[in-house]
């Protein structure tokens, strides 16, 4: 990199203001974003008071060992790791699907399609009333339906089942975030080159020959990309999971308990808010070398 | 030709699997619009279609019928007749509460469409026009440190608002931002900025490395500063990015739960739609007609929004600049 006094005058005029240009986004970015990260591991340390004028108290790795025995953490770790593998590889794999047949033409096309970003679009607190109705145990539409096809019973409270409400919150999701798969899927498939296909026709591949080893081929790099990003975002994911049901106990769902329900523990919250970063971030190298070799 | 026969199979089996993803699809949203056209009594009546459908949940949540409850009772008058008899303070006591216990049980639903509009329509507004400027400096102006901002920017989609939430809490209540409905409505609409202000930034910078810097070549050697053209040439050969943008800034905004939970829980004058909405689901008023109404009138704005620029916000959101 050049250093800054190093550079020609009019380069000079030129980064003083790109500078100030950015400076607003970075300095906000920097308050806002990067200081409360260093912020809260710093938080993770103490008992946080809320009371003006009582400090926080210093109480060294206690908070992180009242964590790492606590069997409830434990528990929401786990379920916070499953509901990510459901929701991005169940997201993924619908959001695939739905592209490959949304990719070829028919009357009627776009409506569906346009049709299809609904559940993206719509905000997760409308979405979440609709499926807590056709949900609700004795009336709800849907469980009517399923307990007609002896899939459950009738006066069964899936939502508020703490047992799977889990997998309900993971089968949510999965319908709320497909087309964001689905959009990113497509806009790749279309930019596939037709020459392949027909050179393909000619080899006389049939139609999953050529899915195998054009289409699978074409899509890994983007596939990839988004298991990355819907992995990070599900991971923190609060409002789908909460407003759907409390029963589903995520990680984020424990801390935001801890931390603004009932007596706050903003310390304990903190440490549990540290251990998710930390573990994010281990998973993402990790991820970043083996899959997308970067 | 063999494949005729198969192909018939084929085009069955397509059009089963699209009539799949559309019921897949629309199956809570159907519930929740026929509902909403029904009276709260038959709010479980089975099938799709109400039998009797009215509109009279969108008039009451529109302020422009009162609902049954006020109508049929003439409480008012009731209630004064018995308070005559009693001494002026405990007088003044009863209806302090009474109005009180009416506020809880109201439906504010204009005002927190209000609240939510305001917050989310400013928030996005001012990131947009403080991603504009950090973009074009990233993708156009060449400065030492320009790749660290661009990789800083995309950095950020690492830290979910989950993380922030504790510390910014604590920040602004040391600020005393939490002190009244006002400064708590301002703590949202700092958050809102900063958690748009990355995906504008990387949408916008996207979209203007696609703008051929031939044209700004012109208009500098025409005599034109660098902010004019970005005023007279950027922006308006970004618009559709730009509308684009303030749509999903806006959506972030409008959506956003976890932060108007933790700030405006204790001023109910100051409520977002979410917040409302949720509050009101676990008060007596948790009537499915009119909760399915109040989600249809939170749906439809953006969802038309987004229909209106949806083959924008395709490219946008593939350009790679998403986050939630």
């Amino acid at each position: 990199m050049q250093r800054f006094r190093e550079l020609s005058p009019l380069r000079k005029k030129e980064a003083v203001f790109g500078w100030r240009l950015v400076s607003p986004a970075v300095i906000l970015i920097g308050i806002f974003i990067l200081y409360p990260v260093l912020y809260n591991i710093y938080l993770s340390f103490f008992e946080v008071s809320l009371t003006p004028g009582v400090p926080n108290k210093f109480v060294g790795f206690q908070n992180y060992r009242e964590l790492l025995t606590d069997p409830t953490f434990w528990n929401s770790f786990g379920i916070t790791m499953l509901f990510v593998l459901i929701t991005v590889f169940g997201s993924i794999l619908v959001g695939l699907g739905v592209a490959l047949l949304m990719n070829k033409e028919f009357p009627g096309r776009g409506i569906v399609r346009a049709l299809i970003l609904f559940p993206y679009v719509a905000p997760v607190i409308s979405t979440v009333f609709a499926w807590q109705y056709v949900l609700m145990p004795l009336n709800g539409p849907l469980t009517i339906l399923l307990s007609n096809l002896g899939i459950m019973d009738v006066t069964q409270d899936l939502v508020n089942d703490p047992n799977n409400a889990f997998l309900v919150v993971s089968f949510y999701s999965i319908w709320k975030n497909f087309p964001f798969i689905y959009l990113m899927i497509l806009s790749r498939l279309q930019s596939i080159s037709q020459d392949y296909y027909e050179a393909a026709d000619i080899d006389g591949a049939n139609g999953f020959q050529k899915f195998r080893h054009i289409t699978l081929p074409e899509l890994y790099y983007v596939i990839g990309s988004l298991v990355l990003l819907r992995g990070i975002w599900n991971f923190y994911k609060f409002e789908e999971v909460y407003l759907l049901s409390k029963e589903a106990r995520t990680l984020p769902i424990y801390l935001y308990e801890k931390a603004f329900t009932g007596l706050p523990e903003l310390g304990v919250a903190a440490a549990i808010a540290t251990v998710l970063f930390v573990v994010m971030m281990v998973l993402i190298s990790i991820y970043v070398r083996k899959v997308l070799k970067w | 030709m063999v494949v005729r026969k198969r192909s018939f199979i084929k085009t069955f089996l397509f059009w089963f699997f699209i009539a799949l993803v559309v019921i897949f699809v629309a199956y809570p949203f159907a519930y929740m619009v026929s509902v909403s056209f029904r009276y709260d009594s038959d709010a479980f009546d089975p099938g799709l279609i109400p039998e009797n459908p009215t509109l009279s949940q969108y008039a009451q949540l529109l302020g422009l019928e009162e609902s049954i409850r006020q109508q049929m009772s003439n409480e008012e008058e009731q209630l004064m007749g018995l308070l005559e008899s009693l001494p002026e303070e405990q007088r003044e006591q009863i209806l302090q509460n009474i109005l009180s216990q009416r506020r809880r049980e109201s439906f504010p639903f204009l005002r927190w469409f209000g609240n939510s509009l305001l917050l989310a329509g400013l928030s996005a507004l001012t990131s947009l026009i403080i991603g504009i400027f950090g973009a074009y400096s990233f993708s156009r102006v060449w400065y030492p440190g320009r790749t660290l901002v661009q990789r800083g920017v995309l950095l950020v989609y690492l830290v979910g608002g989950v993380i922030l939430s504790v510390p910014l809490y604590d920040l602004f209540v040391r600020m005393g931002l939490t002190n009244s409905g006002g400064t708590s409505m301002f703590a949202l609409y700092i958050i809102y900025v900063i958690q748009t202000l990355p995906v504008s930034m990387y949408m916008l910078g996207n979209y203007f490395r696609t703008i051929p810097e031939s044209i700004e070549e012109a208009a500098l050697i025409d005599g034109s500063t660098r902010i004019g053209t970005i005023m007279r040439i950027i922006i308006p050969l970004s618009m559709p990015a730009i509308i684009t943008v303030f749509i999903y800034a806006f959506m972030i905004g409008w959506n956003e739960y976890l932060f108007a939970s933790i700030f405006i829980r204790p001023y109910p004058g100051a409520y977002t739609l979410p917040v409302g909405l949720r509050e009101i689901f676990f008060s007596e008023h948790a009537v499915w007609a009119k909760m399915m109404a109040a989600s249809v009138l939170t749906a439809v704005p953006v969802i038309v929004l987004f229909m209106t620029v949806e083959k924008y916000l395709t490219a946008g959101l593939t350009a790679g600049g998403v986050k939630e």
